[in-house]
């Protein structure tokens, strides 16, 4: 199912720089008064809204105080039910089981992309173009974020989060190791990795349990190779696959496995359990968002001074750094709908972005508190500002997504060579592409 | 005065018996719309998606007649399914029931503690399989697992393996917690079946010199029929329902290497918007458990009517 443009994901990824720099700025940070009295025209006494969700333990608390806040301005009352730690494996499971089933939440938090599109094609999302005049959205959220919540031009989410992935290290163990500097390029990576195995310590803390967080590292390994414009044109189909780059990036992704800079049996490993053991000491760092600072870092009550992120060296220009857009979408069959454009505007609002830590905001104005969260604010001044390419699960549909993951899974048993998987994954796409 | 003619024997019998099925039939009613309802009814509309093209989300759908069932004769993962499935059911049922048999004679005599074995070997089987499939995924960890921590102890550390994350060994990984969750119930059927058997057997056989070895043959396992049949087609039909541990331990992989067909069809329905092909897959898994059950259910039908 690929209800959602291709070729929509090379424009998503282009205009992510403006999406960090938007961050920052603060522009349209006030909420226009137009979008005001429309809210308050919203009459929510006695009727009752559900969220559903997927906070890790330390956002709930967040996102429920904005819930009781939303509650007591609109006299209504919202209940949020929460499914965390699954990741994009099991979310959206579960997600369209409760909608199959009539009584669906009435507003739901989904992924952008491949991920959140099946939900609009099927109509289970509301076309929420007449909420974003009323509340002026357009104005408030950045446009490139909105990109990764329309499909097939329906606007049918409304973006909370737009994220970028980097490579967040344990200063200490690189320092034990001998790399005194995050590397600059790939060359220096490798470098980093063989004076880390020889101290004894794994480089990146990565699982391939569901295929998605061990591809973090193929897909930089082909932005590595492959260079912006040939890596946009594979995700969307319009190059082949069996061609030279991608052979050189799963050769690469090879020799991540043998020369040890993965965990010993790394794809049986659940990321969950692996993509923290930076903090824990047991690796030296992991491919993750912002969020980690929260959920690993500060959830251990580690000192945030001993850690840092820095940008994997991509040695093309633009770097970019992989990423991807989350958001709300609202429930066409919900009997309050207007009272749930009304939740989605109280969320997307400034404060209430403030509130919950967002430290990957797609609201212009918000963004990462500098105080609570410095690494999150200094990758959102840094590295979070080059523009980012689609996450790979959220480029394919799941079954071309499963398909991948297979094949990364054979080349790192050495089932398939390089080339092999190459030719394996043209078809996987070519198939994708025809239908 | 009555003007009723009087009725025959025949007639009377007849009557009592339409009467008493009445009762019968009023008293299953309950039940019965229940089943209809929420078994038979939803397993209808299966039946009838399975030759859809319905992507599980959208209101409509075409018909596709037997294309679904014909793409699964040639997907590989249905194979692979298929394959792990059958090994599944061959290796969970022989296992255990064998286990079970034979922890069931030893604690069937004079033994210290039996209760307390027997609770050790019955408490998995009531166990969650997601707990179970989170704990022994633990165990299987390839840096910090029990599992591979205990063979480098002992001086074994070259058979240490990434269990659930190579093709090689990642099924027999996940087949061994199920060995070890099924034990528990054979266990307590062969023991409450060996009950049944008089002791009078085994003191005339002693009598007539016949030793354990041909004591367990000629009357043990003669007087155990009933519950091998039990145990093997339960365990059966519980082999077709696979999906928890596979689900919880290993996702279907890695890659594919560890899909059956209950998880395949779980993907397809929920995950790959292919909610017709999901639910062939669905019916044919159903038809299979059918037909393998029908032995069990006509002897316990049969033994009912005697």
């Amino acid at each position: 199912m690929s209800g959602f443009s291709r070729r929509g994901f090379i424009g998503l990824g282009a205009g992510a720089a403006t999406i960090a720099l938007a961050g920052c700025t603060g522009a349209g940070s006030a909420a226009p008064t137009a979008a005001s009295s429309a809210a308050a025209s919203v009459d929510g006494k006695g009727k009752t809204l559900r969220l559903f969700s997927y906070e890790d333990t330390t956002a709930l608390p967040f996102v429920q105080s904005v819930a009781a806040k939303f509650d007591a301005k609109y006299g209504c009352t919202t209940t949020i039910d929460n499914l965390p730690g699954s990741g994009a494996a099991v979310y959206p499971d579960k997600l369209r089981t409760e909608l199959l089933g009539g009584k669906g939440p009435d507003v739901w938090r989904i992924w952008g992309g491949s991920i959140g599109s099946p939900y609009a094609k099927a109509k289970q999302a509301l076309d929420l173009a007449p909420y974003y005049a009323k509340y002026g959205w357009d104005s408030k959220i950045n446009p490139s974020a909105i990109a990764g919540m329309t499909f097939n031009g329906v606007k049918a989410g409304v973006p909370t989060v737009v994220i970028g992935v980097g490579c967040w290290y344990n200063k200490t163990l690189f320092t034990k190791a001998g790399v005194m500097a995050p590397p600059k390029s790939y060359a220096e990576l490798e470098t980093a990795n063989d004076k880390l195995v020889a101290a004894g310590i794994t480089p990146l803390g990565t699982g391939g349990k569901f295929g998605w967080d061990i591809m973090r590292l193929f897909e930089y390994l082909l932005e590595h190779t492959a260079g912006p414009d040939l890596h946009d044109k594979l995700l969307v189909g319009s190059s082949s696959w069996d061609c030279p780059e991608v052979v050189a990036a799963f050769t690469l992704f090879k020799k991540w496995q043998d020369k040890k800079w993965v965990p010993e049996g790394a794809l049986g490993l659940d990321p969950a359990d692996i993509e923290p053991a930076y903090v824990q000491g047991k690796t030296a760092y992991a491919i993750s968002g912002p969020w980690t600072e929260s959920s690993a870092i500060q959830a251990a009550k580690a000192d945030v001074a001993g850690f840092g992120v820095f940008a994997l060296p991509t040695d093309k220009t633009p770097m970019r750094h992989s990423g991807w857009v989350e958001g709300l979408m609202v429930n066409a069959k919900s009997p309050n709908v207007d009272l749930a454009a009304a939740f989605v505007d109280f969320f997307v609002s400034v404060s209430s972005q403030a509130e919950m830590q967002n430290t990957s905001s797609a609201v212009n104005g918000a963004g990462a508190d500098p105080a609570k969260f410095p690494l999150s604010a200094e990758w959102a001044k840094g590295p979070g500002q080059d523009p980012f390419y689609t996450i790979q699960d959220q480029a394919f549909p799941k079954l071309q997504a499963d398909g991948y993951f297979a094949i990364q899974s054979e080349v790192l048993q050495g089932i398939s060579t390089p080339q092999v998987a190459a030719k394996k994954m043209q078809d996987v796409i070519k198939s994708w592409v025809q239908s | 005065m009555s003007t009723t003619p009087a009725l025959t024997r025949s007639q009377t019998v007849r009557r009592v018996k339409w009467r008493g099925g009445l009762v019968a039939w009023a008293f299953a009613l309950p039940a019965l719309v229940f089943y209809v309802w929420f078994l038979v009814a939803p397993a209808f509309q299966s039946l009838v998606f399975s030759f859809t093209d319905w992507d599980g989300l959208s209101p409509t759908y075409s018909l596709v007649g037997l294309k679904n069932y014909v793409l699964m004769l040639t997907d590989p993962i249905v194979h692979t399914a298929v394959r792990n499935n059958l090994v599944w059911t061959g290796v969970t049922i022989t296992v255990p029931v064998i286990q079970g048999l034979l922890l069931a004679v030893l604690l069937n005599g004079h033994v210290y503690g039996k209760s307390l074995i027997r609770t050790i070997f019955y408490t998995p089987a009531v166990l969650p399989l997601v707990s179970v499939g989170s704990i022994w995924g633990w165990l299987y960890n390839p840096q910090y697992g029990a599992i591979n921590e205990v063979l480098r102890a002992i001086g074994l550390g070259g058979l240490a393996q990434p269990w659930l994350g190579q093709d090689a060994t990642a099924l027999a990984a996940v087949i061994v917690p199920a060995i070890w969750l099924r034990t528990g119930f054979p266990m307590l059927l062969y023991l409450a079946a060996l009950q049944g058997i008089p002791k009078e057997l085994y003191e005339a056989a002693t009598v007539d010199g016949a030793n354990r070895w041909k004591q367990f043959w000629n009357i043990t396992m003669p007087g155990l029929v009933q519950a091998h049949l039990i145990v093997v087609a339960l365990s059966l039909i519980d082999s077709f329902k696979v999906f928890d541990l596979i689900y919880v331990m290993t996702y279907g992989g890695p890659g594919s290497t560890t899909q059956v067909i209950g998880t395949y069809m779980y993907a397809n329905v929920f995950q790959y918007y292919r909610a017709g092909y999901g639910m062939a897959l669905a019916v044919s898994i159903t038809i299979v458990a059918i037909i393998v059950s029908i032995p069990y259910v006509r002897s316990q039908t049969r033994r009912d009517d005697r």
